[in-house]
């Protein structure tokens, strides 16, 4: 990692927390070329057979909540034992893993508007319509303007997304065989915010977005508050069950 | 400056269980130990309570005078080495020892070098190295953390005798270029000896012993001479260890007392110090009765 190269002791969990994004970006580099190239081409390919009326860009953005859980869980589970042996305490830790988080979630949200965005004047420029799946119907995204206020809260949705997978991710660590069970409280009420806000059901087992259902009425703005709550959250906790987390013993 | 470490009252549990149990400690900076103990006797957890890998659940643990719980003053200039080390597998032998850079002091141009010395190959994933490159890998990072206090925990697992010999000699040497406080735990007890200024012995989660070498190696003898003679002057005594080639035999005898000496002296014996594996065996032995 170049950016752990002359560290200081106050520094370095800044340092690392920056160094994690950086690496994370690069390693999984590949994967997100992968997705933009597909999610321009997949349509293209569509529209010899059929009409374009559903946004992949949708499907993109939605898959990138999955992959920022995974991200942020899996880095958590091997970084606890690495960083901690490498002479790191478990609050610097945490704090580079929240820095890592939000760069994280801001890099890949951009990356999300960004192609929405450019999806819309694709979408245009071919006479598709941009839409996406609310239930059984497909709700055109609308204006310019709806396109943009429809992409810009994945940011705070990755960052939720993130601080689910961490806790998760810690919570595996430390109570190795049972930890991960924490998914059975915490992917409702992250899917739930998620059906609330964009009134679709989340990827995965969308039924765990029951309370959604519930939420529609409250408007944006409340959800949104709810999903930085939530986020702040389960922040606390990841870091509540990192603070003390004994490293495991070596197994022969 | 070298870490000083202090264990007070401590207890750890697992469960229901000790590993350790009101265990007091004090270890001056700037020696070599060993810690002797056997299986499950307690070694790994004590070392993990002073590199903060874990919390005690009772007492308190000092290092360099300061407490060593989440304190990154201290920690980071603290090594624990654990057998095949704690490392990323699916980082590049590189990118592990670069990942050793989150300590200030930690001397990349050092552990390139014997990376290099030791012929780890730097672009394979450290899931793909053998048992005993890995373990090579481990000591490697444990040397250039430059740390204060570094701890060797069984790292020489899987080394070939050659590359542990290095190995020692390399830990020597940065021990006599910067002097600092190492534990060395191992089984390899006699492999170790000479290295050693001190020695803790382990005994089921508490502290049995804890001398210089010289003490341990003066609470017995090794008295090696004609069959015949050695088995007189040991006649009575605690036998710790027998070995006989041919008429001539080596017997290793504990509690050694000073008209016993003159006696074999005078019986032409040859009179050596006392194996501290044998000894080790000695005190631990399970029967043994207030050792």
């Amino acid at each position: 990692m170049p950016s752990l190269e002359n560290l200081t002791l106050p520094n370095r969990q800044f340092a690392l927390g920056l160094g994690i994004a950086g690496e994370g970006l690069k390693y999984f580099k590949y994967w997100i070329v992968a997705a933009v190239v597909l999610a321009f081409l997949g349509p293209l390919a569509l529209s010899q057979t059929t009409e374009i009326d559903l946004s992949t860009w949708f499907y993109t953005a939605n898959i990138g909540k999955w992959f920022t859980a995974f991200v942020a869980g899996g880095f958590l589970y091997a970084l606890v034992p690495n960083m901690i042996a490498a002479g790191l305490t478990r609050r610097e830790l945490s704090v580079a893993m929240g820095l890592f988080g939000l760069l994280w979630s801001v890099a890949l949200g951009a990356l999300v508007f960004a192609g929405l965005l450019a999806e819309r004047a694709f979408y245009d420029a071919m006479g598709w319509t941009q839409g996406v799946q609310t239930g059984d119907t497909i709700s055109a995204l609308g204006s310019w303007s709806d396109t943009a206020v429809f992409a810009a809260v994945y940011p705070l949705m990755y960052l939720a997304y993130f601080a689910a997978g961490a806790v998760i991710g810690a919570a595996a660590y430390r109570w190795e065989g049972s930890g991960w069970l924490l998914l059975v409280p915490i992917l409702p009420v992250v899917f739930s915010l998620d059906n609330a806000l964009y009134d679709t059901e989340p990827f995965g087992p969308g039924w765990m977005g029951f309370l959604g259902g519930f939420m529609d009425e409250w408007g944006r703005v409340p959800i949104l508050i709810g999903v930085v709550a939530v986020a702040a959250v389960l922040g606390l906790a990841a870091r509540q069950i990192l603070i003390d987390i004994p490293l495991r013993s070596k197994k022969a | 400056m070298s870490f000083s470490a202090t264990l007070r009252d401590v207890t750890l549990k697992y469960r229901d269980s000790d590993a350790l149990a009101d265990v007091d400690l004090e270890l001056e900076a700037g020696k070599i130990y060993g810690l002797l103990g056997r299986n499950g006797a307690g070694k790994t957890s004590l070392l993990s309570l002073l590199a903060a890998f874990r919390k005690p659940t009772s007492g308190e643990i000092l290092v360099g005078g300061e407490p060593v719980w989440e304190n990154a003053g201290i920690v980071s200039r603290v090594a624990l080495i654990r057998e095949g080390g704690d490392f990323d597998d699916s980082d590049t032998v590189k990118s592990a020892i670069e990942t050793g850079q989150i300590r200030p002091g930690f001397d990349t141009a050092y552990a390139l070098k014997l990376a290099e010395r030791f012929e780890l190959p730097l672009k394979k994933k450290v899931r793909e190295l053998s048992r005993g490159k890995r373990s090579i890998l481990a000591a490697v990072c444990g040397l250039a953390a430059r740390a204060e206090l570094t701890m060797f925990d069984e790292v020489h697992l899987g080394m070939d005798a050659p590359t542990r010999d290095a190995f020692y000699k390399e830990l020597l040497a940065e021990y006599m270029d910067r002097p600092h406080t190492v534990i060395l735990s191992t089984h390899l007890i006699d492999e170790v000896a000479n290295y050693l200024e001190e020695v803790v012995i382990l005994d089921k989660g508490r502290i049995l012993r804890h001398e210089e070498v010289e003490v341990f190696q003066n609470m017995g003898a090794t008295l090696t001479g004609p069959a015949a003679a050695v088995d007189e002057i040991a006649a009575g005594l605690e036998i710790l260890a027998e070995q006989q080639l041919g008429g001539t035999k080596s017997t290793t005898v504990a509690a050694f007392e000073a008209g016993t000496r003159e006696r074999a002296a005078a019986a032409g014996l040859e009179i050596g110090p006392v194996g501290l594996q044998d000894l080790f065996i000695h005190l631990t032995e399970p029967n043994r009765n207030g050792a």
